[in-house]
């Protein structure tokens, strides 16, 4: 392989993982505090994007930036919204029933979206300031592509330190070790878990707006982008932010090495690899085993 | 914290309960009597209702056959093992394309492939079992999900194999089976036969040691119970059925695709085991009725179907988590009027 | 007695379900529908099962609107045969379980003398087998398997679509004159399913039976519908084809362009792609100049009266452009009213007669259904993507536009039959 296929494939296996960690992160960061899987993280991912479409047609060349910041918050008052009116209600009962929960609010947020939006491709502009490529080490390398794996790299360190250096990263973990110390010891429990709810709603919401400019924004991307989740997820383990990295570029380099060497294969290699890892680990990479 | 464990108790764990054990010959004659009494009713109306209706809705009903032998090979997992299988549907498709791909490939008569079917989805779901059941609860939910979308992605993209997406469609059913009515009651004496089976297994020593495992894990390994091996046959047994339920599927379809080996089509049946009950036998064909009738007529007549299925699924697991036959038995009604009676409760 | 109650609740379901299924067709039948077209007065009714949720929504919903907007000018000028054409459609959630039996209950409950055709192939060969059961015409206008009327063909199925065959021999006609003796070097990119594939199979096939001189340096199979491909795109970039030939379509292509762009993946390298009107839409100013577009009617190249007419229409109720799939939709059902007029007769044994050989006019000119195999004798589309947004409409459409005729891109008679066996 020459010197630039290196840098274009690399470019390659790091977009892939990074728009796959920013949705994973916030699927794992809600399971590790309220141990639910919410299939309806990938209706707050289409949202976000959908929203960006709307906010960018109204404000033209600016649009972009405010959707940045507005559309993860709009996603993340949604968020609020599942946990109080729905989810609040089933964390006693049995896993089956929050998955079937979750999954019946994708169908409902789907429908809604296409009363909103309609059925059509929906698609925004990259802003100039990221638009077009540079040469470096005789490949081209996109601007856009650099800003997803930026934005990507800084939700990580952002989690990281909330998990591990913060005093709210603790109570996170101590809801789910001891609920009751916690509880005891004067904290709003049931703030914390909508809070956490909320907070992987915004992320899906931001992959959202991050990837609209890239992508074609239609309806369908919910499901999709779910299932990748899950994989990603499971591959890293359940739970653990550092897994969702690991587990984002796993995928990304066997994605692109796959894409460079058995193309027709590059597709069912993921969920070989999946099946592989769970062999092993049930429990994924970095996941902790199940009491 | 919230990985709580179903309190619901089985319709036939509090059958047992009130036979008393030791009653005498009367009792068992009387129980036999009475377990033949339900199948040999349901049976006789299910012919009966065959010759009926008509046309299109004996398709349906076609359909909602196969989808029985499905949802309650589901519920062997679900509501006996407590094992939530995203995955039964790599067993259903695989039923559906031994029948498809036999006929494509060595143009096998289409009755060798109809009994063969189940054999090969019980054969893959060996391996399947073997690698998916190491996880648990979650994970093995997960596990086997991935499984379907594997099974999926290689229908698809195998396509001189498989014909991708474009399915294998073709005159493989004989004609006989073709004709609607006849059709209907080779897939109805199907039926009764598999769920005979499968309410033998149930009610087998085997059948209650998984419940065993299902209630307590623990307990039944301190107990020297090979867990492992005991939940890898329910899962063989169940990818069994769920394989003749593919081959079933075939008769009235004459077609096999790849969406029929996708993860939401493995969440078909368990829809159907939560709509009509999974703590019951029968709940889930129950529920493989209520909801293929209603999924036909909601697609038809409303364009947001999505929204009244969601909306009407949420209100389900969220306020009615037995179903409908678990809601019934836990009622029992003569209990509830003789408590009324004497004033009193007597549970 | 708890098992008497089990048996009573579903004893009670089994009988109301099906029974309540049964009751509804009496009163949904408008009564009429069905009969031979004897008596003037009343509706008929035809019916579509396509996909309206999920990523290929966009193609069902506007092949729908075509359709009804080809009933509703029918009824406009007095209906067909004195009869008012009635519209029934369903969302097949691109599922052929869902589609065969919703085109069955179009047929028996709700008296469709004529169905039309889905976007997905599986669910095309699905319905295709139930209107053969029930002899009823069904008209293909977006699935384009060639399967459909080869291997699995019956004399009530109809394609009014360039297939696959001959959609990518006219891409590979129109290169074919563009390149001449010189060698070049071609890539492929295709969703991860058997349109994709076969598409790709017949664009090499047809490039090597014209005996362009090229040499395949990559091919790509990124899933359908996959929200993230680059790591496909990064293995397409690194191999520097000069052509690559995509057989993706709709949001798929319209992200593919996009990302692409990004690597200015558009200056040394000629992309041959359905640039239809859909995503040329979405893509706007994005679109990518020099590109090579193929569409299968593409309004701004059909330059008929009928053509204009039927577009400022679709414009007006539905405030978009009309895409292939809705204008081919429209054509699919003037074909259908074409035969029953000539038969004088909604029934589906004297229609279906009436098409074999017969030249229809429609809104993309004049049809000629081919008998051997009832593909309608129909052109693909091929052009240049202009550097400029069309003034009237809008977007970038084809400079130097190619009409790639039937003839020359369709299979032979005999062909045919040697594949429908």
């Amino acid at each position: 392989m020459s010197e630039s296929s290196i840098i274009t494939n690399l470019i390659g296996i790091l977009t892939t993982a990074s728009t796959l960690f920013m949705v994973a992160a916030g699927l794992t960061l809600v399971f590790g505090a309220l141990r639910l899987i919410n299939i309806a993280h990938g209706s707050f991912y289409m949202y976000g994007a959908y929203l960006a479409t709307t906010l960018a047609a109204r404000l033209g060349g600016a649009g972009f930036w405010v959707s940045l910041v507005i559309c993860p918050l709009v996603v993340a008052a949604m968020g609020v919204l599942v946990e109080v009116l729905v989810l609040r209600r089933l964390y006693r009962r049995e896993h089956l029933t929050q998955l079937l929960a979750t999954f019946a609010l994708l169908l409902i947020f789907a429908d809604i979206a296409l009363r909103l939006w309609g059925k059509s491709v929906r698609s925004i502009k990259a802003p100039s300031a990221l638009n077009g490529h540079f040469q470096f080490g005789g490949a081209a390398v996109p601007v856009y592509d650099l800003f997803v794996i930026g934005v990507a790299a800084l939700v990580a360190i952002g989690l990281w330190a909330l998990m591990s250096r913060s005093k709210l990263g603790w109570r996170v973990r101590a809801v789910v070790d001891d609920p009751e110390v916690l509880a005891a010891s004067g904290t709003n429990v049931p703030l914390i878990l909508t809070g956490v709810f909320a907070l992987g709603a915004m992320l899906a919401g931001l992959s959202g707006v991050v990837i609209a400019p890239e992508q074609a924004v239609q309806p369908g991307m919910d499901a999709e982008i779910i299932v990748a989740a899950f994989i990603v997820a499971v591959i890293g383990g359940l739970g653990s932010i550092v897994g969702a990295a690991i587990g984002s570029l796993i995928i990304g380099v066997v994605e692109t090495l796959g894409a460079v060497w058995t193309p027709s294969w590059a597709s069912t290699f993921i969920y070989a690899l999946m099946i592989l890892v769970l062999a092993i680990r049930p429990w994924g990479l970095f996941g902790e085993t199940e009491r | 914290m919230s990985s709580g464990k179903s309190p619901v108790p089985t319709a036939s764990s509090q059958e047992e309960a009130r036979v008393p054990t030791g009653a005498g010959a009367a009792a068992r004659s009387s129980s036999l009597a009475r377990s033949v009494a339900t199948p040999v009713a349901l049976t006789v109306l299910m012919v009966a209702l065959g010759f009926a209706v008509g046309g299109n809705t004996l398709t349906t009903l076609e359909e909602v056959l196969a989808l029985v032998v499905f949802a309650t090979a589901t519920n062997l997992l679900l509501g006996q093992a407590g094992l939530v299988s995203f995955g039964q549907a790599v067993f259903y498709g695989i039923g559906a394309y031994t029948v498809g791909l036999g006929w494509l490939h060595w143009h096998l008569s289409f009755w060798l492939t109809f009994f063969l079917a189940p054999v090969v989805s019980a054969l893959v779901a060996i391996p399947v079992g073997l690698v998916a059941l190491r996880a648990r609860r979650l994970y093995f939910a997960l596990s086997t999900l991935a499984f379907s979308e594997l099974a999926y992605q290689l229908a698809e993209s195998r396509y001189d194999f498989t014909q991708g997406a474009n399915g294998v469609f073709g005159p493989f059913v004989p004609s006989v089976l073709t004709d609607p009515i006849k059709g209907y009651l080779f897939l109805l004496a199907v039926t009764v036969v598999s769920l005979l089976l499968m309410w033998k297994v149930t009610r087998s020593p085997f059948g209650l040691v998984t419940r065993a495992i299902r209630e307590n894990r623990g307990r039944a390994q301190a107990l020297g119970v090979n867990v492992y091996r005991h939940q890898l046959i329910v899962f063989v047994v169940s990818g069994f059925f769920c394989g003749l339920a593919g081959a079933m599927f075939v008769v009235y379809s004459q077609s096999a695709y790849p969406e029929l080996l996708d993860w939401t089509s493995s969440g078909t049946p368990i829809f159907m085991a939560v709509i009509g009950g999974m703590g019951t036998f029968l709940g889930p064909a129950l529920g493989a009725f209520i909801y293929q009738f209603g999924h036909d007529e909601l697609v038809r007549y409303v364009s947001d179907w999505q929204l009244v299925l969601g909306g009407v699924l949420l209100l389900i697991v969220m306020f009615w988590p037995d179903g409908v036959l678990g809601s019934l038995t836990k009622v029992k009604w003569s209990q509830w009027r003789n408590s009324l009676n004497k004033g009193g409760s007597d549970e | 007695m708890m098992h008497k109650n089990i048996a009573i609740a579903v004893a009670a379901t089994l009988l109301l379900g099906p029974l309540a299924a049964c009751s509804s067709s009496g009163s949904s039948g408008d009564g009429n529908g069905s009969g031979g077209g004897s008596g003037r007065g009343g509706s008929v009714t035809i019916g579509e099962s396509t996909s309206l949720s999920g990523s290929i929504a966009n193609l069902g919903q506007t092949g729908l609107q075509g359709l009804q907007l080809a009933a509703a000018d029918m009824n406009a000028s007095g209906g067909l045969l004195g009869k008012k054409i009635k519209v029934v459609s369903a969302d097949d959630n691109a599922q052929p379980a869902t589609g065969a039996s919703e085109a069955r209950s179009m047929i028996t409950k709700n008296h469709a003398v004529a169905l039309f055709g889905p976007v997905s192939s599986a669910v095309a060969a699905a319905q295709e087998q139930v209107a053969a059961q029930y002899k009823v015409p069904i008209f293909f206008h977006t699935s384009n398997d060639v399967g459909l009327m080869t291997k699995t063909f019956t004399p009530y199925a109809f394609q009014d679509v360039p297939n696959t065959m001959m959609e990518p021999r006219a891409v590979a006609d129109y290169l074919a004159k563009k390149v001449g003796n010189k060698q070049i070097t071609i890539a492929t990119f295709a969703p991860d399913y058997s349109f994709g594939h076969d598409t790709v199979d017949g664009f090499l096939q047809a490039l090597k039976t014209l005996h362009v001189n090229y040499k395949l340096v990559k091919q790509e199979f990124p899933p359908l519908g996959a929200s993230n491909i680059s790591s496909y795109l990064s293995a397409l970039v690194s191999a520097h084809p000069q052509y690559v030939f995509n057989a993706q379509y709709g949001g798929d292509l319209v992200a593919f362009t996009k990302q692409a762009a990004q690597f200015g993946f558009f200056k040394d390298t000629t992309v041959i792609a359905m640039y239809a009107y859909a995503p040329l839409a979405a893509l706007g100013s994005s679109a990518p100049a020099g590109a090579i577009g193929f569409d299968r009617a593409p309004f701004w190249e059909i330059k008929t009266p009928e053509m204009t007419k039927f577009v400022s229409e679709f414009k007006a109720k539905y405030g978009k452009y009309p895409t292939e799939w809705a204008i081919l939709a429209y054509s699919a059902a003037q074909e259908w009213a074409y035969a029953v007029k000539k038969a004088g007769s909604f029934d589906s044994a004297k229609v279906i007669k009436e098409l074999p050989g017969a030249s229809v006019p429609t809104i993309i000119g004049s049809m000629t259904v081919r008998a051997c195999d009832h593909q309608s004798e129909v052109p693909e589309y091929v052009g240049t993507i202009s550097g400029t947004a069309d003034p009237k409409f809008g977007i970038h459409l084809y400079n130097d536009g190619f009409t790639a005729p039937f003839k020359d891109i369709s299979l032979t008679c005999s062909e045919v039959k040697a594949l429908q066996k």
